[in-house]
């Protein structure tokens, strides 16, 4: 990062919004990423030492929105949508068109959305902070996280878990096991102590 | 940087002429007419006090699109051939994709036709007839990022579509569905 928080390779003329963390040694391919970061709090983003956030991440902060990203985590194409909390564990791979979302930024109570959705339209510039509430949402260490799918407000993801291509994950996902489909169920265990991975035990469905 | 986005009417200049769009509404995104092949007039209607970000319009040469008063949709992608008509206070969320057609016909031997008929040596070769029905989107609802609105399919008043759904029927008033298909969840 440079003095004035560009980046040198960057295509985008943006810059680190300054409530943001970035590790030394983390990788940020664009500042395009923190076009709607919009986040008030000192401690909005934490990118980790040895992430990397390739093009097609969107920071898409509320104004009390905080995320962090662990270290040696890989994001390729995640669009974050974040009125609350998310956080994102250390070795994680988070696949294209991942949607992380802990909030769905209307009220639930139509009368009180359409109010919400009257005074958004006579915001100059239309910031989209409709609704500040949001479930955090939790990624734990070492997740895979397969392209298209989407994690659903107040869903935390275990250890070492994957979730499949395409899947939309609307429960949590306990520690060490595989889930796939819309919505999202469980395939089969992980076994952390076997080399292949796999969990061969009689218990283990699938 | 660019010039600061203007407070309504489209970011990138004049719209196209059979486009109505009301006060107080704003529309960005450069490529929001790029495949706006209607012939309607008019071809979209949208209401006041909308915004409307990054929408792709891809409306065929048939398509009507109509959208209601302060709808908010982001990067959303609208798929017309035939009618399209979206109420008032309707929030759509990143990538969610609506399409009143399934763009193809489903008989083998008619899609090699339309294979051809598309094709560069297909020049004037009419295309074989294609389903379509009008999507009807009612008031107050919203439609999470990711989500599929198939053809036909009319969502009732203050319906939720989770995030990431494939909707290929009918949702009832205030319901909401979850999953490929989508079924009816209640609410956690």
């Amino acid at each position: 990062m440079n003095a004035d928080r560009s980046l040198p390779w960057d295509w985008f003329p943006g810059r680190i919004p300054t409530n943001v963390t970035l590790d030394p040694d983390a990788y940020v391919e664009t500042t395009y990423s923190f076009q709607l970061c919009r986040s008030r709090r000192p401690d909005a983003v934490r990118i980790g030492r040895g992430a990397s956030i390739y093009l097609g991440v969107m920071f898409d902060l509320g104004l009390h929105g905080k995320v962090a990203v662990g270290d040696f985590t890989l994001m390729n194409g995640s669009r974050i949508i974040c009125d609350s909390e998310v956080s994102i564990g250390d070795y994680c791979l988070i696949s294209w068109n991942t949607v992380l979302m802990d909030t769905r930024r209307i009220p639930l109570d139509v009368a009180a959305r359409r109010r919400a959705l009257e005074q958004f339209s006579e915001r100059q510039p239309r910031q989209p902070d409709i609704d500040g509430s949001g479930r955090p949402i939790r990624i734990a260490d070492k997740v895979w996280i397969g392209f298209d799918s989407c994690i659903l407000p107040g869903v935390t993801v275990g250890e070492g878990s994957v979730v499949g291509a395409r899947s939309v994950v609307d429960q949590d996902v306990p520690p060490f096991t595989i889930v796939a489909g819309n919505p999202a169920r469980i395939i089969r265990k992980l076994d952390p102590d076997s080399p292949g991975g796999v969990d061969t035990s009689p218990r283990s469905p699938g | 940087m660019s010039d600061s986005p203007p407070s309504t009417g489209w970011s990138h200049g004049p719209l196209p002429a059979n486009v109505r769009l009301g006060p107080n509404s704003l529309l960005t995104a450069d490529y929001a007419f790029k495949r706006f092949l209607t012939q309607c007039d008019p071809g979209l209607v949208v209401g006041a006090n909308c915004t409307l970000d990054g929408v792709h319009f891809a409306i065929g040469r048939e398509g009507r699109v109509t959208i209601g008063d302060y709808c908010f949709f982001t990067n959303a992608v609208l798929l017309c051939e035939l009618e399209l008509r979206i109420g008032n206070y309707v929030v759509i969320g990143w990538n969610a994709t609506i399409a009143d057609t399934d763009f193809h016909p489903l008989a083998p031997a008619e899609r090699v036709a339309d294979a051809i008929a598309c094709s560069p040596l297909g020049k004037g070769r009419p295309r074989p007839p294609i389903a379509r029905k009008p999507v009807i989107i009612g008031d107050d609802v919203w439609i999470g990022p990711n989500a599929t609105i198939l053809k036909g399919v009319t969502i009732g008043t203050g319906a939720l579509v989770e995030a990431g759904s494939l909707v290929t029927r009918d949702v009832p008033p205030g319901a909401r569905v979850l999953g490929n298909p989508a079924q009816i969840i209640p609410l956690a």
